[in-house]
């Protein structure tokens, strides 16, 4: 028991091994790139569109991701990111009454969209993603350019992506006139991180 | 022809409006007509987005001439016409300055609750006017199309008595909306 460690030398020596952990600890953390849990009630992912020439917000409720990041270890890091399509909420129950449809989402085909980086990569105002985007299992690759900032256990990335909805398939027939709903969505991320 | 009303006349300004928005509104309700009737194609969408912007025009140009009309005399009846008549006209034009505000009215509340975003001719985005509600659509879009009716009746009987006016009884009140010379 430690209190029966009462010398000098033991606590001594206690102390040193508790430093050496410590000190190590870092070093052990970001070989592995840290993993981050994402805070869903103070994170948002979502978008901006425009229909018929007016601009409209919109958001995904329901997504997950596994989160590694560090900064000075980037090789490590990595976003894989799942999103329910049939969470969508543009705020319009007309609108969103739609987007199920098999000319957008098809949410009964394709329940989830996927966007997994294969490397994330320092810029000189923050960091950029690049990754592969899959919606309705349309695959390209998206360069998500984001910042990051560590707080103690917390952390906020906010990024922004301009992507053309139609290379994905979203809004087809009709619907693909971009006089109806325009071709550029931008996507706007927006999360709040534990780790 | 002055810009202004004259004791037995419409001014330029009030001319101007008047046919103007004549114009804006029998455009609306083609182009509403046609539109709710086509199945869905780019061109439904378009002439949708060119009825909303088209309507928030002739909304800003009816509070335009509401305001001219108080800032200005407003022209004698013709004294050719009855008490009856006159009260009659009066009505009439009562009716059609709080249709002409109604009928953009209704349809700005109906594509608010739609929540529906709105760009006026792909220039100014504005904002909306209701929050969501699918219930408060529905009760405008019945308004919208109410109105429209009202509106299509009101309109018949205007026109009509202008043409009365100027083909059977021979009088000055089409010309004084005219620009043309009295006789
Ligand atoms: C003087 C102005 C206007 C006139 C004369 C007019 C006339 C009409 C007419 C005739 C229809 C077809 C009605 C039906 O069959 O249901 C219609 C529909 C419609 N109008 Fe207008 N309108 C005007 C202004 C506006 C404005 C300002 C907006 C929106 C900002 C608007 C939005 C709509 C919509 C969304 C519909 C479809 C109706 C529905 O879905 O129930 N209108 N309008």
């Amino acid at each position: 028991m430690f209190r029966s460690t009462s010398s000098s030398a033991g606590r001594f020596f206690l102390g040193l091994g508790l430093g050496v952990i410590a000190s190590a600890l870092p070093m052990l953390a970001s070989s592995a790139a840290t993993g981050w849990e994402i805070v869903h009630d103070e994170s948002r992912l979502g978008f901006e569109a425009t229909q018929q020439g007016g601009r409209f917000e919109g958001r995904f409720e329901d997504f997950r991701a596994d989160m590694r990041f560090s900064a000075d270890d980037l090789a490590m890091s990595r976003f894989d990111v799942t999103v329910a399509t049939g969470s969508i909420n543009t705020g319009s129950s007309q609108r969103d009454s739609n987007l199920p449809d098999a000319e957008w989402f098809d949410t009964d085909a394709f329940p989830e969209a996927y966007y997994v980086t294969r490397e994330i990569r320092a810029t000189t105002d923050g960091y950029e993603a690049v990754g592969d985007l899959t919606i309705r299992d349309n695959t390209h690759e998206v360069v998500l350019p984001f910042t990051w900032q560590t707080e103690g256990d917390r952390a906020e990335m906010n990024g922004a992506v301009t992507i053309d909805r139609v290379r994905f398939g979203v809004g087809q027939g009709e619907w693909r006139d971009p006089s109806v709903a325009g071709h550029e969505v931008k996507v706007v991320v927006d999360l709040t991180l534990e780790r | 022809m002055k810009i202004r009303n004259t004791r037995d006349g419409w001014g330029a300004g009030a001319q101007l409006l008047h046919w103007l928005i004549a114009a804006g509104i029998a455009t609306a309700m083609l182009l509403g007509w046609i539109m709710v009737n086509l199945p869905n194609s780019a061109t439904k969408f378009e002439l949708y987005a060119l009825h909303k912007s088209l309507g928030i025009t002739i909304l800003a140009l009816v509070l335009l001439r509401i305001v001219w009309r108080w800032i200005n005399m407003v022209p004698d009846m013709p004294g050719t016409l009855s008490p009856r008549e006159q009260k009659l006209a009066g009505a009439g034009h009562m009716a059609l300055y709080a249709l002409m505000l109604l009928m953009p009215l209704s349809g700005y509340v109906l594509n608010s609750a739609a929540n529906f975003p709105l760009n006026v001719f792909g220039l100014v985005q504005i904002p909306n006017l209701t929050p969501e509600s699918e219930t408060l659509a529905e009760v405008a879009s019945v308004m919208h199309l109410t109105f429209f009716w009202v509106l299509a009746a009101v309109l018949v009987a205007h026109i009509g008595a202008a043409l009365r006016h100027h083909f059977v009884l021979h009088d000055d009140v089409l010309r004084r909306m005219l620009p043309v010379r009295r006789r």
